[in-house]
């Protein structure tokens, strides 16, 4: 899908003002349409995301990952950046409900995407998600650097498979690193998650 | 032991933001302005910087600083954040900062870097032989520490030593050659030991080093204002890391303001935090404007700090009946391109207490190499010395047909336990506070159901084999003399000043139970001050080498009595009577004869204030920290004020273990290991935070077991380049590898020569996994099939094939 | 010289909606242009900063490029079909379930989530040498930094190698050699040419900078899996360190139909050992006739090792190769430990 021209000038009236807070990857100047805005499938830097269910005007690189986005672009530093490389799943979240690394994805290739980070878990009023209410009961994890994307992963999982086993959850998990190392208590308090859910729904 | 806080669980109160995403860590920061900054890394193992042209970065629009080691303090030749001479491939020369990191990564590229090659090395036995490089221009090992100094990381002298070519002829292949020590210690009759022992063995090991690899990278952020330093950073230890930050800047530790509420783990690299948070540092007051340094994966595996590896050679003599009759061990260390570290030492300490040699020799050579620089690493040292020693036990126990419990049991210290040499200030051995190590071990062969798991091991079924393996890991827990201060307010509630750092262990949050557990302070009343210097925080022990729970607890004993005390005062003075009539229980201070006469804690407060003095924190004890004190200063006049240094007296030093219990599956087919099984018990002390105990057990075990299967440091030696930058090279373990079932218990008790009576806990476990699954291993496959790890399919396999050990025997860093 | 990573240099971002369209910026942008599918292997290279591309060609909306048809009996897989979705599909877990044991080894879920079966049959070896920049023969220099007696290269070739001793990380394409997929690319010529999956993968004597038979401007499109293996008597086993995220020491695949208790006929292929996955004709050849038992796994072991050349650190992956050849004829027999 490939904006035009007019669209792109709609889409700015329509979506309020363009997030560009901090800019991680570039800040000087620069033409917000690409120069190649004419061929065909050429993009755009000014995009529409959906996070955790708001829509979001951005200004994006075309070299730039959601990591980034998220946590430059739109103040969500709740996505952590372990590894930058697709090896710890620190920066995990949602892209239509399936778990990627957003340090591997192209925020460009998620146009009419939804997004959904740590952030977007709890209830606006701060009810906890069911994953999130069992991993402080059970006091899952230690210094809690991974906990965002082992959550993620987690919530992710459980849509497809509601009633693992340990060791399935174990597997739905596995692309989730912890050097604190406390595989065992998490699995504990993300199982229980997997109770709280299926109690609730 | 339990009490109402004490060795119960709890909620931590930073749960919540944790899970929601809202806890910042140091690179989860913004600041108006915000440059950000790239590092240009030394492409070379060592060389000198003949010079640098910035010319053309500097002219790219969007660069506004360039930092090199010239605009950094000198540290009198201790490590830099930048350098002229870098001494590993990967060490920082200089940094640029920029508008975003885009510009500041192409800035990068147009700098030209001058660089003269100097001769390297990376493997410390090259380093030794006759003509081998020195890793630097001075020297190539860390002499003895001063008189004095055997602290485990004591300044050394460098020096230069080579070992002669008879000393390497006279080690067979694969045996550790053994020239001249730099630094020696023993005890009893080690000749006498090895005449009468029944069976002597002597073997070599190597022990990998490994990347910490926390999750969160070693970046920070720095700006500065009214002249003073404002600085998020990662650390383990908050309050101490004022001092280190103020010194690699090289200004006062007050116009430092840290913060550093969550630490993305540490594991020893970030114990009082990381030198290179100096760059954001000087970078911001160069370009005047907020600095961002993000410290990307392969950064971090540079100058993330890595653990030393070390060769050991172990001559162990062995009466019939397993017990052990001299001991001879000879370690030479890597300690990378800086140091001096003092795993080595602690190594040999461990050893002399873990297996009870009445005879001991401790011999070793600390080297310096072209290789990234290490740090302490959870358990550094002891356990090291698991991997050298546990080997030839196991080898000992299959060879008198001993079972592997039994020899290590009747070889464990047990009670007020010495190691050690003799210590010149008392003519003397040192001693342990106390050891329960037969206890543990005692209950995890039950719990584990040893003898049953033991009477399948070694039978094959298919393709399959299974083995069990038993070690203890022992470690230093806790060190003394720490402050603690804490506030009883007319809100009725108290404050606990905490200057730990928050790496999840909850030790952060642990110290407050104490003083909750002292004062019968409901848990909800009580709040915790931590991660922020400008917070007002207490001079507080590192949070390494598992002493704070040991530290902490007792300072904030001694703080919560000394709460206890004014309150009994204030009590006495107001309603008469003498002060030691009044109990203190329930929120209230109250005659014990006649419980309706009293005060509330908030009357309390209100009454120290009035009263002034000691009471609110207008006159302080003499002995506390200057930190203290100038916290304390500050909190004056806002409640009733509990403030000490914990002067409890300690005879001997505190130490705890853990005995771990292993069952593995090997193929023999494909060499891979399955951990079937894993249990450890904690000889720990008091238990204070179940919960969290028994998860620093299983995680500790659990980086053990990472050392006994996988995780490793390869540096190719030809060009001096660490080639394990990616996590499928080093191979920290994931959830997949961990044991399928891991179970874990502590003994609750308590240490004798502290008022709690709680050890630390954080390095013993990883010795016992370790060694207990290196141990199961080679009672699956057999007990001479690896001599270094990670013990990789690729090992096992080729022994397996061979009949014999095929893996290279002694080079460092594969 | 300086080593620096992680913030990727710009580069024009196309997202063709047809397969035309794609080739036409492959060719307007010649060698400075790079497909990007789902993107794993690709941001590593650009994060490293060592591969600069001047344009990106994102294959992901590219309509008919995605998903799983029945076609006679075989079934044919998108290229841009994402791993997940192919161990998820009920008819790949019927006929081919080799396949989806195979895309299930590979590295983690979330990897998986986002890859493709085209990108993990494409990717480019993982030679730690390679892929940290140093120049080598693969990348165009000449040398080989891993095959010196000094070198570590414990995860490197011991087969067919010829210069350079780098390894294929596919963990899918034994699996499709064995069911002798076809492969199907549109040339930059905008023809269809279908080669079969053993054909599709190249080692250095043929072209020492790739990986494929892909020329600049080539794009996979499809794999086609024909009936002839459906159902067939499958075995896959990937050894690798770590049980997550790692690639393969070395992977085996095998299909065996039985006729009594004789091989019929069989195909096997093992991955890890050299540039390419190699399938072992000669092993096929053999076992013709025989029983899959201990004997026929035995002398099948020992002629698939045959010419094995190791290195340094690597000697273990003969005997490796040879159990899993073995076991790929005999299975393995299960241990049954009471806990």
């Amino acid at each position: 899908m490939s904006l035009s021209r007019r669209n792109f000038i709609k889409g700015v009236i329509a979506g309020g003002a363009v997030a560009s807070s901090a800019g991680y990857l570039f800040r000087g100047g620069g033409p917000l349409l690409g120069q190649q805005a004419s061929a065909p499938g050429s993009v755009e830097r000014l995009i529409t995301l959906t996070v955790n269910g708001q829509t979001r005007r951005v200004d994006v690189l075309k070299q730039e990952t959601l990591a980034m986005t998220l946590r430059y672009k739109l103040g969500l530093t709740g996505t952590k950046l372990g590894c930058d490389r697709a090896e710890c799943g620190a920066c995990t979240v949602l892209v239509d409900s399936v778990p990627h690394y957003s340090c591997s994805v192209l925020t460009q290739t998620l146009r009419g995407k939804q997004i959904q980070t740590i952030e977007g878990l709890a209830t606006a009023d701060g009810v906890l998600h069911p994953v999130q209410q069992a991993v402080v009961d059970e006091q899952g994890f230690q210094c809690a650097f991974c906990l965002p994307g082992f959550v993620m992963a987690t919530v992710g999982f459980l849509k497809t498979t509601p009633n693992p086993t340990r060791e399935q959850l174990a597997h739905g998990v596995s692309g989730n690193l912890c050097r604190c190392q406390d595989y065992d208590k998490i699995l504990t308090s993300l199982m229980k998650g997997a109770e709280y859910m299926r109690r609730t729904t | 032991m339990a009490g109402k806080y004490i060795g119960q669980n709890y909620i931590p109160p930073d749960h919540v933001a944790k899970v929601m995403g809202r806890a910042r860590y140091a690179e989860d920061f913004r600041a108006d302005g915000m440059l950000f900054t790239k590092l240009l890394l030394s492409p070379m193992p060592h060389a000198r910087v003949r010079s640098i042209d910035t010319s053309a970065a500097l002219a790219m629009p969007g660069v506004k600083a360039i930092l090199t080691a010239d605009d950094l303090p000198d540290l009198e030749g201790a490590e830099r954040a930048l350098t002229n001479e870098p001494r590993y491939a990967g060490e920082p020369i200089l940094a640029v900062a920029a508008v975003d990191e885009l510009t500041a990564a192409a800035a990068i590229e147009l700098i030209r870097v001058d660089l003269e090659p100097l001769p390297f090395v990376t493997d410390s036995l090259e380093s030794l032989r006759p003509g081998g490089p020195n890793a630097r221009l001075e020297g190539n090992a860390w002499g003895a520490p001063p008189p004095g100094g055997q602290g485990p990381a004591a300044p050394a002298p460098l020096e230069t030593i080579k070992w002669t070519a008879e000393d390497f002829a006279a080690a067979a292949p694969g045996q550790l050659p053994m020239g001249r020590p730099l630094e020696e210690w023993s005890y009893g009759d080690l000749d006498a030991g090895f005449a009468s022992a029944a069976l002597v063995l002597d073997e070599t090991f190597v022990v990998q080093s490994t990347g910490h690899h926390p999750m969160e990278t070693r970046s920070a952020m720095a700006y500065w204002q009214n002249g003073k330093l404002f600085i998020h950073a990662s650390t383990q230890s908050v309050a101490q890391t004022r001092g280190s930050i103020a010194r690699w800047v090289g200004i006062e530790p007050a116009n430092v303001n840290l913060i550093c509420e969550y630490t993305g783990g540490g594991f020893g690299s970030k114990g009082a935090g990381a030198v290179s948070s100096a760059i954001p540092a000087m970078l911001s007051r160069k370009a005047n404007a907020p600095v961002m340094m993000r410290i990307t994966r392969e950064e971090e595996s540079y100058i993330g700090r890595a653990r030393t590896n070390m060769t050991g050679r172990a001559k162990i003599g062995f009466a019939t009946d397993g017990r052990i009759t001299a001991l001879d061990l000879f370690i030479v260390q890597d300690t990378g391109a800086y140091g001096p570290l003092g795993d080595h030492r602690s190594a040999g300490l461990a050893t002399s207490l873990t297996y009870q040699p009445p005879a001991m020799r401790w011999r070793a050579v600390n080297v310096i190499t072209n290789t990234p620089p290490r740090s302490q690493q959870r358990s550094p040292g002891p356990m090291q010395a698991n991997g050298i020693i546990e080997p030839v036990v196991t080898k000992a126990a299959k060879q008198l047909g001993l079972d592997q419990v039994q020899i290590r049991r009747m070889n464990s210290p047990e009670g007020r336990a010495e190691f050690g040499p003799v210590l010149p200030a008392t003519g003397r051995r040192n001693r342990v506070t106390s050891a329960f190590v037969k206890d543990a071990l005692d209950r995890g062969a039950a719990l584990f159901n040893w003898d049953a798991k033991k009477a399948r091991a070694g039978r094959r079924q298919g393709s399959k084999v299974r083995g069990v393996g038993v070690a203890v890991g022992p470690h230093g827990a806790g060190s003394i003399g720490f402050d603690s201060l804490m506030t009883i307010r007319p809100d009725g509630r108290l404050y606990v000043q905490s200057g730990v750092g928050n790496l999840g262990t909850h030790s952060v949050i642990d110290l407050a139970r104490v003083a909750a557990e002292v004062l019968d302070m409901p848990w909800e009343k009580v709040e915790v001050t931590w991660g922020d210097t400008g917070k007002h925080l207490p001079w507080t022990c590192l949070s390494v080498g598992s002493q704070t729970t040991h530290a902490m607890t007792r300072a904030n004993h001694a703080g919560a009595m000394d709460a206890r005390r004014k309150l009994q005062d204030i009590a006495a003075r107001d309603l008469g009577g003498r002060p030691d009539d009044y109990d203190v229980r329930g929120e209230r201070v109250y005659q014990r004869s006649s419980p309706g006469r009293g005060l509330s804690f908030a009357q309390a407060a209100a009454r120290a204030i009035a009263l002034g003095g000691r009471y609110d924190g207008h006159e302080l004890p003499e002995d506390i920290n200057a930190m203290t004190r100038e916290s304390a200063t500050r909190l004056a006049g806002l409640g009733l004020m509990g403030v000490a240094k914990d002067t409890y007296p300690r005879v001997g030093a505190t130490y705890s273990f853990v005995a771990g219990f292993a069952e593995v599956e090997v193929d023999v087919e494909t060499g891979g290991v399955t951990l079937v099984d894993f249990l450890a018990v904690g000889d720990v002390g008091t238990i204070i935070n179940p919960r969290s105990l028994l998860a620093q057990i299983k995680g500790g075990c659990c980086l053990g077991i990472a050392h006994a299967l996988f995780q490793k440091s390869v540096v190719d030696p030809r060009y001096g380049i660490s080639l394990g930058d990616r996590f499928h090279y080093s191979k920290p373990l994931s959830i997949l590898d961990i044991p399928a079932r891991m179970d874990a218990h502590a003994l609750d008790m308590a240490d004798p020569e502290t008022p709690v009576g709680a050890r630390g806990v954080g390095e013993p476990p990883v010795g016992a996994g370790y060694g207990a699954v290196m141990n199961a291993i080679a009672d699956a496959v057999g007990e001479d099939v690896f001599r270094r790890s990670p013990v990789t399919a690729d090992i096992i396999l080729m022994s397996l094939e061979h009949g014999a050990r095929m893996h290279e025997p002694l080079r460092a860093h594969v | 010289m300086a080593v620096i990573r992680d913030p990727m240099p710009a580069f024009e971002f196309f997202q063709p909606t047809s397969v035309e369209d794609a080739q036409a910026l492959l060719r307007r942008y010649g060698a400075d242009a790079w497909v990007l599918a789902g993107g794993l292997d690709s941001l590593d290279w650009l994060k490293d900063r060592i591969k600069r591309p001047a344009a990106l060609v994102d294959l992901g909306t590219i309509p008919g490029l995605k998903g799983i048809r029945d076609v006679d009996g075989g079934l044919e897989i998108g290229a841009m079909t994402t791993l997940t979705d192919l161990v998820r599909h009920p008819l790949v877990r019927e006929r081919y379930s080799i396949l989806l044991e195979a895309a299930e080894a590979a590295a983690s879920p979330q990897i998986r989530n986002q890859g493709t079966i085209g990108g993990n049959v494409s990717q480019d070896t993982r030679c730690w040498y390679y892929r940290a920049g140093w120049p080598c023969y693969r990348a165009g220099g000449n040398i080989c930094y891993a095959d010196t007696p000094e070198s570590i290269n414990r995860e490197h070739a011991i087969l067919q190698a010829d210069r350079c001793v780098a390894v294929n990380p596919s963990d899918t394409a034994p699996a499709l050699i064995v069911l002798d997929a076809q492969m199907v690319i549109r040339t930059a010529g905008g023809t269809e040419r279908v080669v079969p999956a053993e054909d599709y993968f190249v080692g250095p004597g043929i072209d020492i900078t790739r990986m494929t038979i892909l020329e600049p401007g080539d794009l996979l499109t499809a794999i086609r899996l024909p009936a002839t293996w459906a159902g067939a008597t499958f075995y896959f086993e990937k050894v690798r360190d770590r049980q997550v995220w790692d690639f393969a020491l070395v992977s085996v695949a095998s299909a065996i139909i039985m006729n009594g208790s004789g091989i019929e006929r069989m195909r096997i292929a093992v991955n890890g050992v050299s540039a390419r996955p190699l399938r072992l004709q000669a092993v096929e050849t053999l076992v013709r006739g025989r029983a899959a038992d201990e004997m026929t796994a035995v002398a099948a072991g020992n002629l698939a090792i045959d010419g094995a050349q190791p290195l340094t650190f690597n000697a273990y992956k003969v005997p490796l190769m040879r159990n899993l050849v073995k076991r790929a004829i005999r299975g393995v027999e299960p241990a049954t430990w009471n806990s």
